[in-house]
């Protein structure tokens, strides 16, 4: 009886063997290339004590709209701030934050700037209380941290003698280089 | 007489000749033979790669030995055709590249297969293979437990790279960083 169980596990492991030994298989090698390189990014975000941002919050395009705003009336937003230069003109602003993150860059800081799209021949744009035309890009900051926000105050001087109804629109480029 | 003689012994030559001739085209020797041949069919299954209509294009597509280029890459900036960017994070970016794998199979009962990958060797400082789901090492492990034959079946790899800078855990930047994946498909 023993004898004729061991018979049967030896049938039962060769068998076993065999199953093992038939199975099909195929191989394939996929080699796969990349190349990283560094990179930087620029996005823009509410800021807690400005004006919310009309559309693309998170990205590296978007739109502020000051709403109306004048030299003595009430303004649309408790964020924004005026100040009357006399009688000549009025200034508004409000803070925006920008954010740069860098990505497999040994860079320690940037340096932002910012330039208009086109020129403004009436009113005078500022950014962080430096003031930005469409001449030349003005430096904001030389030593941008990365990774957080910072808050950067958008004003625009308008004179007062301007017409009621008038829309001020302008765009402004920022460029973050990785230092 | 003798000029007679020769004349027609040359006609019945020539005639003699033409009907040898005649005769032999009209029962042209043949031979026939016959081959016993035996043929033993062997089973077996291929797995080959094939380039995805919404990937990258691979070098020799079409082969079990076939190579998927990401071209450059970065957290932010332009990808190349066929490469996407599905995730990017304070830790770590991905790019994404869909490629097919067709499984051939012959003389099998099987009805589908398992296919399994592993890296060849470690995989590049601050760089991780996935395939689908499964994060890829040396030992193979299971991408699909039953992959239907003889069709092109997608699949994602996906690139999973570290923002930190390079020496700080971060890839090596600048510079083309390869791993080779061998894939297994096993008939079920």
């Amino acid at each position: 009886m023993k004898n004729l169980m061991m018979l049967f596990a030896a049938a039962a492991l060769t068998v076993g063997m065999s199953s093992v030994a038939s199975a099909q298989t195929a191989q394939g090698t996929l080699t796969v290339n990349a190349t990283v390189t560094g990179s930087i990014q620029l996005v823009f975000n509410n800021d807690g004590s400005g004006v919310n941002l009309t559309s693309g919050a998170g990205t590296s395009t978007a739109t502020l709209d000051f709403g109306s705003v004048s030299a003595f009336g009430a303004l649309g937003s408790p964020f924004i701030t005026r100040n009357v230069n006399g009688t000549t003109s009025f200034t508004v602003s409000t803070p925006v934050d920008v954010q740069v993150t860098k990505s497999n860059s040994s860079s320690a800081n940037y340096t932002l700037t910012a330039q208009l799209a086109s020129a403004d021949a009436t009113n005078t744009w500022a950014v962080a209380t430096k003031p930005v035309t469409n001449a030349a890009a003005t430096t904001i900051t030389a030593t941008g941290a990365y990774g957080s926000n910072t808050a950067e105050a958008i004003a625009i001087t308008i004179p007062q003698a301007t017409a009621s109804g008038t829309s001020i629109s302008n765009t402004i480029n920022f460029t973050a280089s990785a230092n | 007489m003798s000029t007679w003689h020769n004349t027609r012994s040359r006609i019945l030559v020539a005639a003699a000749f033409m009907l040898t001739s005649a005769s032999m085209l009209a029962q042209t020797p043949t031979a026939s033979g016959t081959i016993n041949a035996t043929l033993t069919n062997k089973n077996g299954i291929a797995l080959v790669f094939d380039t995805d209509p919404s990937g990258v294009t691979l070098g020799a597509a079409g082969s079990s030995n076939a190579s998927l280029s990401f071209g450059t890459i970065s957290a932010f900036g332009p990808l190349s055709p066929g490469v996407t960017r599905p995730s990017v994070t304070a830790a770590s970016f991905t790019v994404r590249s869909p490629f097919d794998i067709q499984v051939i199979q012959g003389g099998l009962t099987s009805t589908s297969y398992t296919l399994s990958a592993s890296l060849a060797g470690p995989a590049p400082t601050g760089l991780s293979y996935k395939v689908d789901t499964v994060t890829l090492t040396t030992a193979a492990q299971r991408i699909q437990a039953n992959g239907v034959y003889d069709t092109d079946v997608a699949h994602n790899l996906d690139l999973v790279v570290s923002t930190a800078s390079p020496g700080a855990g971060g890839p090596a930047v600048g510079t083309p960083l390869t791993a080779t994946i061998n894939f297994t498909a096993t008939a079920n």
